[in-house]
């Protein structure tokens, strides 16, 4: 008797599996989001953001002191991986008007007095005018203006110390009193590709599912009526059937192209890939069994075939946003962090830049994959309620819809008459 | 006369839909003021301060006490402290802190005896915002403390301060942003974000509005009520949806430039302009791809792959020409990346209509795009011979 209880839960869960992956492989619009868009989206990101760096942003120079100490500041900067000069004026209006027709992003300016300050061991004042319309010129331009200012100290200090009188190597210890040394060890150069499409991948892995699962869900409701139809001879119970043999088919679809995003794809691209793979499989397992119950749930308020983009299409760059990539998580204010842990993005994207792209180990994702694995649980309960939600208002259809026409009455609403207008 | 009259009762169509679609509000109105929402207090802090950075204090000196200090005074960064590397560079990987900085042991005693004590510094790039800034304020630090003890030697040997200064610090490097003075990624990011969010609901909700039609057969009563006219069927349609979403981008520019004192070059009247020029364009673009593809998923589906990669393509995060060629010229469809230029312009520099004119010029030729597919929706709406699901 017991057995057969198990057997017969598994054989209805086996039914409802092969019966949602039958439907999902027969609906086009299902297959091109899931395979054509979750294939497609990775690589297009790639190919965007495939340099990463911004090099050679054109400055405008207007060098007013024209000495040999202003000529050669200009020529390191030229020199610089992130700057050019791309034009020589002789006024600020000259080098403005080349700036607002944005042919130099930035313009440096050495005052007439520049060369006699610094002949007379005095402070020398050089300005940069950045053009903030993007941030990466501004970081450009000042990035290679200070450390230029910064090898001419050291060449303009040790002159001025031998001047004063100093030894070669007292200058020398003097001016390097505390050296440093830079490690860059994930992104070396701050390339853009690197942090965001790593941030993108696990992104698009989410949101197609989910705007996949809703399409499939909104074309059953349109249908039927009822997605969540529980088998009717279980007379309102086995929700966990429904739950597990639904889900059961997503996850192997996703599972297959999360597998593709997280480790083909990089591949293909030369990201860095840092991570043991069996620590990312284990992250992907937990992510996408996540993702799946997070669709069961957010599905639920999609009625119709195509309303899921014009509800939900503006999250995909939010989703971004709250996974703390871009903007640092500790700027993120409270209220938005909450939010973000409604996203399994926030924490799986964190979980994948830690152990793939800075290669950390499971250590590092310990606490995201604990939070994952929490909302999972989470999203698995309120699937549960949101199918019994789902079933309790279908039951319940007619008397819903006798209060509806009741209210209707009550304020004036004629449908019919709309429905003729619209529809003829 | 029989023109207007038709294009009335479209418009009175349209109202009703509206009226009987609560979706259209939710995907309007309640979208666009959840975006407002989100990004104008997601960046509340401007530019992100307290950053924590991993310090590994090997010295224990009364000079590695004080560097910390001097390190928790700056604005952008906030000291952790580590007892060792291992647990440091754990944190770094887990993303708790945005870089390390490991002071050596002897450091007090090796710069008493002038030694040069090297002090190495470690940071995460890939959490990016954080790691530049922490970038940025540890190589501060470090000149600054380098700074520090040159002038108490040369205090030692009797220089006056001024010729210190001179000494340690010859050249000043004064740093003007032009458009937004105060380095706020709030401003920077929310010009563009947000009408990027309005260009995606237009072009949405426009796809859907039209697909829609064609999906419930309601096409052929809305080409009846048209006088058999895809024009002025579309006309009608476009009229309500260009009253909605100008309303929108309305309150936008005056949230932004108004309300909220966005820095601003140009004019507010010119950014009105753009943000018209902006819908218009969108308009067209949603139109166009139903007209294309009159199927409304696969419309939906491009459309939702168009306006997200439009917030890439606009090159106001990473600019266009760090992008391969072909790509820059892709960057051309979109009407974000115009909207952007005109912005530029308008906001930034204050360059006025000899700034911007080509972009209004090209967001013009967005609404010229439409023609081409008219045939094909006509053909479409009457016959309604495209797959439906």
């Amino acid at each position: 008797m017991r057995q057969s209880i198990v057997l017969g839960w598994l054989k209805d869960a086996w039914e409802i599996a092969t019966s949602e992956l039958k439907r999902i492989f027969s609906d086009g619009g299902v297959v091109l989001i899931f395979f054509v868009a979750g294939m497609i989206y990775p690589l297009l990101y790639n190919i965007v953001y495939i340099n990463g760096i911004l090099e050679d942003t054109p400055l405008a120079v207007v060098d007013m002191a024209d000495c040999s100490a202003s000529r050669r500041y200009i020529r390191e900067v030229d020199a610089t991986r992130e700057t050019k000069i791309a034009a020589r004026c002789t006024t600020m209006e000259e080098a403005e008007k080349l700036m607002q027709e944005r042919k130099v992003k930035g313009i440096l300016y050495f005052p007439a007095d520049f060369g006699d300050n610094l002949a007379a061991m005095r402070q020398a004042t050089v300005g940069v005018y950045c053009d903030m319309s993007s941030f990466l010129y501004y970081k450009n331009a000042l990035m290679a203006v200070n450390h230029v200012m910064l090898s001419e100290h050291v060449q303009i200090q040790i002159e001025r110390y031998a001047k004063a009188g100093f030894t070669d190597q007292e200058a020398a210890q003097l001016v390097q009193g505390l050296p440093y040394g830079e490690n860059n060890p994930y992104n070396a150069a701050f390339s853009y590709s690197i942090f965001l499409v790593s941030a993108i991948l696990l992104i698009i892995v989410q949101q197609t599912l989910f705007y996949g699962m809703s399409l499939l869900v909104g074309t059953v409701r349109e249908k039927n009526h009822q997605y969540a139809s529980l088998p009717p001879h279980l007379q309102g119970r086995g929700v966990g059937r429904v739950i597990f043999g639904r889900g059961s088919a997503y996850w192997l679809v996703y599972m297959g192209i999360a597998i593709y995003v997280a480790f083909i794809v990089p591949a293909i691209f030369g990201l860095p890939q840092r991570g043991n793979f069996w620590d990312i499989l284990l992250l992907l397992a937990i992510f996408v069994t996540d993702c799946v119950f997070f669709s069961m749930v957010w599905s639920s308020f999609i009625t119709r075939r195509e309303s899921v983009f014009l509800l939900f299409l503006f999250m995909s760059p939010i989703c971004l946003f709250l996974t703390g990539a871009s903007w640092p998580s500790f700027a993120i204010p409270g209220f938005w962090k909450v939010f973000s842990y409604l996203l399994p993005s926030t924490f799986a994207v964190q979980a994948y830049l830690n152990m793939s792209v800075a290669g950390g180990g499971l250590t590092s994702a310990i606490s995201q994959l604990n939070c994952l694995f929490l909302q999972m649980n989470i999203y698995l309960v309120l699937a549960f309620v949101a199918y019994y939600v789902e079933d309790w208002i279908f039951l319940h259809k007619d008397r819903i819809r006798s209060h509806r026409d009741q209210l209707d009455a009550k304020l004036g609403i004629d449908r019919q008459k709309m429905r003729s207008i619209i529809e003829g | 006369m029989g023109f207007w009259k038709d294009i009335r009762a479209v418009i009175q169509r349209e109202i009703m839909i509206l009226a009987n679609r609560p979706l259209y509000w939710m995907g309007t109105i309640v979208t666009m003021a959840f975006c407002m929402v989100f990004c104008l207090t997601f960046f509340r802090d401007g530019l992100p301060h307290d950053l924590p950075i991993a310090v590994v204090d090997n010295d224990n000196s009364s000079l590695s006490r004080n560097f910390i200090r001097q390190l928790n005074a700056t604005q952008l960064g906030e000291s952790v402290r580590f007892q060792t590397f291992a647990d440091a560079r754990l944190a770094m990987q887990s993303g708790k802190v945005t870089s390390i900085i490991v002071l050596p042991e002897g450091l007090s005693r090796q710069v008493q005896a002038q030694r040069q004590p090297r002090i190495e510094y470690y940071l995460n790039g890939l959490y990016f915002v954080g790691g530049a800034l922490a970038y940025k304020d540890i190589l501060m630090m470090i000149n600054l403390a380098n700074g520090a003890y040159q002038r108490e030697v040369l205090r030692m040997k009797g220089y006056s301060d001024d010729a210190i200064m001179g000494m340690i610090q010859p050249i000043i490097v004064d740093t003007h942003q032009i458009g937004n003075a105060y380095t706020n990624y709030g401003y920077y990011l929310n010009n563009i974000l947000l009408p990027g969010f309005l260009e995606l609901i237009i072009i949405i909700v426009m796809i859907y509005s039209i697909g829609t039609e064609l999906k419930y057969g309601t096409s052929k009563q809305l080409m009846k009520v048209a006088g058999n006219s895809v024009v002025k069927a579309l006309l009608g349609k476009v009229f309500v949806a260009t009253i909605a979403f100008t309303i929108l981008g309305v309150i936008l520019v005056l949230t932004l430039y108004h309300w909220m004192h966005f820095p601003i070059a140009g004019s507010i009247g010119n950014m009105f302009l753009d943000i018209f020029l902006l819908v218009l364009a969108s308009e067209a673009v949603g139109i166009t791809l139903i007209g294309f593809l009159p199927v409304p998923r696969l419309a939906l589906s491009i459309g939702a792959l168009y306006s997200v990669l439009a917030f890439s393509l606009s090159g106001f995060t990473m600019p266009l020409e760090a992008m391969s060629p072909w790509i820059q010229g892709l960057g051309a469809a979109f009407p974000l990346r115009h909207y952007y230029l005109f912005y530029v312009q308008e906001v930034v520099f204050g360059a006025g209509f000899a700034g911007w004119w080509k972009e209004v010029v090209y967001l013009l030729i967005f609404l010229l795009v439409p023609l081409v597919i008219l045939p094909r929706l006509k053909n479409a709406f009457i016959f309604q011979n495209y797959p439906k699901d």
